[in-house]
């Protein structure tokens, strides 16, 4: 949005000839803003006026009546440009300057196609998110933002965390990349949330679908793809202030970002800081088993936290070139529901009622530092496309000592401390072979070193090595007909690190004997995995209605947790153990999408099949481990069948309708769970939606009224140790509007949204908290600010 | 199916028949219940006359009591296990319906700790829990808890939680 607060060029040299009393000549000049080059053929179009601009950028506008007047300049592949004008006595030269629509580097590869069009030709089915649909939309977390897309869910941690679920498929199936680069952290983890600050994104691009040819290893259900934001133009300054506040959850949030561009050199930053208290539900009491938990003026309490994150990019630019480093980092820190984490419960004499934003344990605080650099450089017919990444994360989780089994108290908090570092560079070269084919080959590679601490065990320290290169065609057919084609191959390396208890444990030995011994729960051992994936796509258009076929191959590398736990998840009560045999998960995946697009009115579907060959899966198991449920890595086949629908129907001028619905259905189809679906299955849904348009309302300026009404079946389906959950129906409010608060500056953005009108009780079935029955938060207002400047 | 539904996409009225035949495919797909599957956790109960421990039942160092507890299952009971641990720092709370009163917060010198895991043989589904136990004489006093659990075949647990004391 920044571009459109882009100088529009009106500078004055020259005097105008003077006619005789009443008429008067506008004499101008329009050139390219770029390098004053002049822009010929640009229409500069009044009220009953016109010009076209001659070879010399030169125009003039005859028999003018004194007074103001203001124009529109437009020309092919420039930003339309308005500039009013005094006509009378001692008028000036009016000089225009006009912007290119696009920005440099997007120019190369865009090539005057619109983003819609390009994604149409591309056979990946995928969906794209703006920023428009992200400040309109904007929740707690960017994946509860997101997951109003059709096909996309969230399992929620609490009102601040919350990580991706794509089709039913979350935590390592799900690709996060950001800038180029596949954001590494804790994903695995139940009660882990997407450390990514939500403001400032540009646009994402969301994959529903496998995508390990172009994304490597976890991009086996999806990716969320949250890409560099656009270069902005030249000599440009701009930024924006946003400020929330949230009724439900006492939460105060400010985020600011600016952005600036000389001539070659560029930077943007931006602060964002939340603070919010715990949340409260339509409930005064949580029964979770046999037990109850009175709650205090329904606040879940110890349920807040806050949020501190900071990013600064630099870049440069120029003919051919271009080149932004991005500094960031996100700091949170949650209080997890105190009475029950996960499946524990627990009762404790910290005060928990006193205070609603003070956080208390059982909590976690995460630090992710991030640093990406992006470079394209155009080499003749070669573009050439370099990502390099490091990040740091740091992730606690904080309980109040209690013992366990043969476990002594423990001597302080910390019962768990993750530190991963991740490495990453990615190369791609994307070339024309000839006019019809593009061809890209390219190499990802990814190291990962993670260390543990703290007193509870799930994991081992580990380093992983990751590998693929890859190559795929985009063959353009004809105009309308496009084929992609890619095969990849990826090897990974992972190393564990030995682990033993800190306490000992009591053995009963065979011979009757009794010692007393620190367990071993992890072996040094390497495990060494290499993969093929690949995709073959076709896109046609015909006329309005395009159609998407996508037949693919992607795999999963299994996680450290998968092969080598050994341990008791205290917060989900069971034990859980790794299985060194596993393989990489496999998956197969056939997608279609037909979209139909009227004037009026636009449908698409999406459906597709998939099947997993192996896919992981935590097993519980009959028997027990010191009295605690042993959950086991296992493989099983896995067929899933699903897809999403979409329609939207403009109705009036100022009415606009749109519907959608998902559904997935997965069973297990071998191993010891078979017939039983898989975990956090999401149930089937549908999303109705209403916008309207309302006239101009005092100083509120194009208010729109938005309903959305969500209607989600039951989930049936379920797998121990999950419960069936009720069907639910939600009404969302929102009124957005700009206000004009100075003339000549941006308007401001308001956004009034009332979230769960009705206060409505409803359980959702991806929600961490679910296990523990608790239902998801009551009635929200919340007030955004956003002034651009 | 999925054929089907592409030469559909010809005709002119496609665009209902996309939304037709995406019901259909829903439909046709969740009504797949080719498997039977076992949806029923185990149940267990100390409540009824002989179930040992009750909710704040005292115990005696030195004697030996027979635990009990009666568990059920759908289909097939597949393990159990007790778990006795002390309660000192009153970290959690049982699930019964009385309150017991706790005593007053204590450090934990030599607690009882007793651990252990039993197997269901056979295909039962109704089995009764009884494992004596012996209340050594050199462990700590105070309050603790009795937690039993049980799993089936398929994988579901059920769990009861019990607040004691063990005494003098």
């Amino acid at each position: 949005m920044f571009q459109k607060i882009l100088v529009i060029g009106l500078l004055c040299s020259l005097c105008t000839t003077v006619f005789a009393q009443d008429f008067f000549q506008i004499k101008g000049i329009v050139q390219h803003a770029k390098d004053l080059t002049p822009a010929q053929g640009a229409t500069i179009l009044g009220k009953n006026l016109y010009a076209v601009s001659s070879a010399s950028g030169a125009f003039t506008i005859n028999n003018v009546i004194e007074g103001t007047y203001s124009f529109t300049v437009s020309h092919i592949g420039c930003e339309p440009t308005t500039f009013s004008v005094i006509v009378g006595q001692n008028m000036k030269e009016v000089k225009v300057f006009l912007i290119e629509a696009t920005t440099v580097l997007d120019e190369v590869k865009v090539n005057g196609k619109t983003r819609k069009r390009e994604a149409l030709e591309v056979p990946i089915v995928s969906q794209t998110v703006s920023k428009e649909f992200l400040d309109q939309n904007r929740e707690n977390t960017l994946m509860q933002t997101l997951s109003k897309v059709a096909g996309v869910s969230t399992i929620n941690i609490g009102s601040g965390q919350s990580k991706p679920v794509i089709r039913g498929l979350g935590f390592n199936r799900v690709a996060v990349v950001q800038n180029g680069i596949k954001h590494e952290a804790q994903q695995w983890g139940n009660d882990h949330g997407l450390e990514i600050d939500q403001h400032g994104i540009e646009n994402i691009q969301i994959i529903k679908g496998p995508a390990s040819l172009l994304y490597g290893s976890d991009a086996i259900a999806g990716v969320v793809d949250i890409q560099p934001n656009q270069t902005p133009l030249p000599n440009s300054f701009g930024g924006e202030v946003n400020i929330i506040g949230e009724s439900n959850n006492d939460l105060l949030g400010v985020s600011a970002g600016v952005t600036s561009r000389k001539d070659k050199w560029f930077y943007r930053s931006r602060l964002t800081y939340r603070d919010y208290g715990d949340y409260k539900v339509p409930a005064d009491r949580i029964n979770y088993e046999n037990y109850v938990f009175k709650l205090d003026d329904n606040n879940l309490r110890n349920t807040a936290g806050n949020e501190a994150n900071a990013s600064l990019g630099i870049g440069y630019v120029t003919e051919g070139f271009k080149s932004e480093t991005v500094f960031s980092n996100v700091n949170a820190k949650n209080g997890f529901f105190a009475n029950a984490h996960g499946l524990e419960v627990r009762t404790s004499s910290i005060d928990y009622d006193s205070a609603n934003r003070d956080v208390d344990l059982p909590y976690h605080k995460v630090n992710h530092f991030k640093i990406t650099n992006n470079t394209s450089i155009s080499a003749g017919e070669h573009v050439l496309h370099l990502d390099l990444g490091y990040q740091n994360n740091n992730r606690e989780e904080h309980s109040e000592p209690v013992p366990h089994g043969y476990m002594p108290t423990p001597p302080n908090t910390k019962e768990r401390l993750f530190v991963k570092n991740t490495y990453s560079l990615n190369f791609r070269d994307s070339f024309n072979l000839t006019d019809q084919h593009n061809m890209v080959v390219g190499l990802n590679t990814e190291y990962q070193n993670n260390n543990i601490g703290g007193w509870g065990f799930l994991i081992p320290e580990y380093n992983r090595f990751t590998a693929g290169v890859f190559a795929y065609d985009q063959f353009k057919v004809n105009s309308n007909f496009y084929v992609l084609a890619g095969l990849r191959y990826d090897v990974g390396r992972i190393d564990t690190k030995a682990y033993y208890d800190w306490y000992p444990s009591t053995v009963h030995n065979a011979d009757g004997s009794i010692s007393y011994i620190h367990q071993q729960r992890s072996k040094n051992k390497t495990f060494d995995f290499g993969s093929l994936s690949a995709s073959l796509g076709l896109s046609y258009i015909q006329d309005k209605t395009s159609y998407k076929l996508n037949v693919g191959r992607s795999f999963r590398m299994p996680l450290a947790n998968e092969l080598a736990s050994d341990g008791v998840n205290y917060h989900m009560y069971r034990y859980e153990r790794g299985n060194l045999d596993v393989d990489p998960e496999i998956s197969y995946q056939l997608d279609l999408s037909v979209e139909h697009t009227e004037n009026h009115f636009s449908i698409g579907v999406s459906p597709f099949v998939n099947i997993f060959q192996n896919y992981i899966y935590l097993n519980p198991t009959s028997n027990y481990y010191e009295t605690i449920q042993i959950y086991e890595y296992t493989q099983a086949e896995v067929f899933r069948i699903g897809g999403e629908l979409n329609t939207r129907a403009t109705i009036t001028e100022n009415l606009q309708l749109d519907a959608s619905i998902e559904y997935v259905y997965s069973a297990q189809t071998s191993g010891p769970k078979k017939g039983f679906t898989l975990p956090f299955s999401p149930p089937l849904s549908g999303l109705l939606s209403a916008r309207y348009q309302f006239e101009k309302l005092l100083f509120f300026d194009k208010p729109q009224l938005i309903a959305d009404y969500r209607i989600t079946a039951a989930q049936e389906e379920i797998v121990p140790p999950e419960e069936k959950t009720d069907g639910y129906q939600v009404l969302n409010m929102s009124l957005l509007s700009e206000i004009e608060v100075f003339k000549n500056n941006l308007p401001l953005k308001m956004r009034v949204k009332l979230n769960n009108v009705f206060n409505t009780k409803y359980f959702n079935h991806t929600s961490f908290y679910r296990l523990i029955d608790v239902p998801e938060a009551g009635r929200n207002i919340s007030l955004s600010l956003t002034i651009p400047f | 199916m999925l054929c089907g539904f592409k030469s559909n996409l010809m005709k002119s009225t496609f665009k209902y028949l996309y939304f037709l035949s995406f019901i259909l495919l829903i439909t046709a797909c969740s009504s797949d219940d080719s498997t039977e599957i076992d949806e029923e956790k185990p149940t267990i109960t100390v409540n009824y006359t002989t179930g040992f421990p009750q909710g704040c039942a005292f115990l005696t160092r030195g004697e030996t009591y027979n635990f009990r507890a009666m568990v059920t299952d759908n289909s097939q009971l597949a393990a159990y296990s007790i778990d006795i641990h002390h309660n000192f720092d009153h970290h959690t709370h049982d699930d019964q319906v009385r309150d017991c009163n706790l005593g007053a917060l204590q450090q934990a010198e030599n607690p009882l700790i007793f651990v252990e895991n039993y197997t269901i043989a056979g295909s039962k589904t109704s089995y009764e829990i009884n494992i004596p136990v012996t209340i050594p004489n050199d462990i700590d006093t105070g309050d603790y808890h009795c937690a039993y659990s049980v799993t089936d075949a398929t994988g579901w647990q059920s769990r009861t939680s019990i607040d004691i004391k063990i005494v003098e």
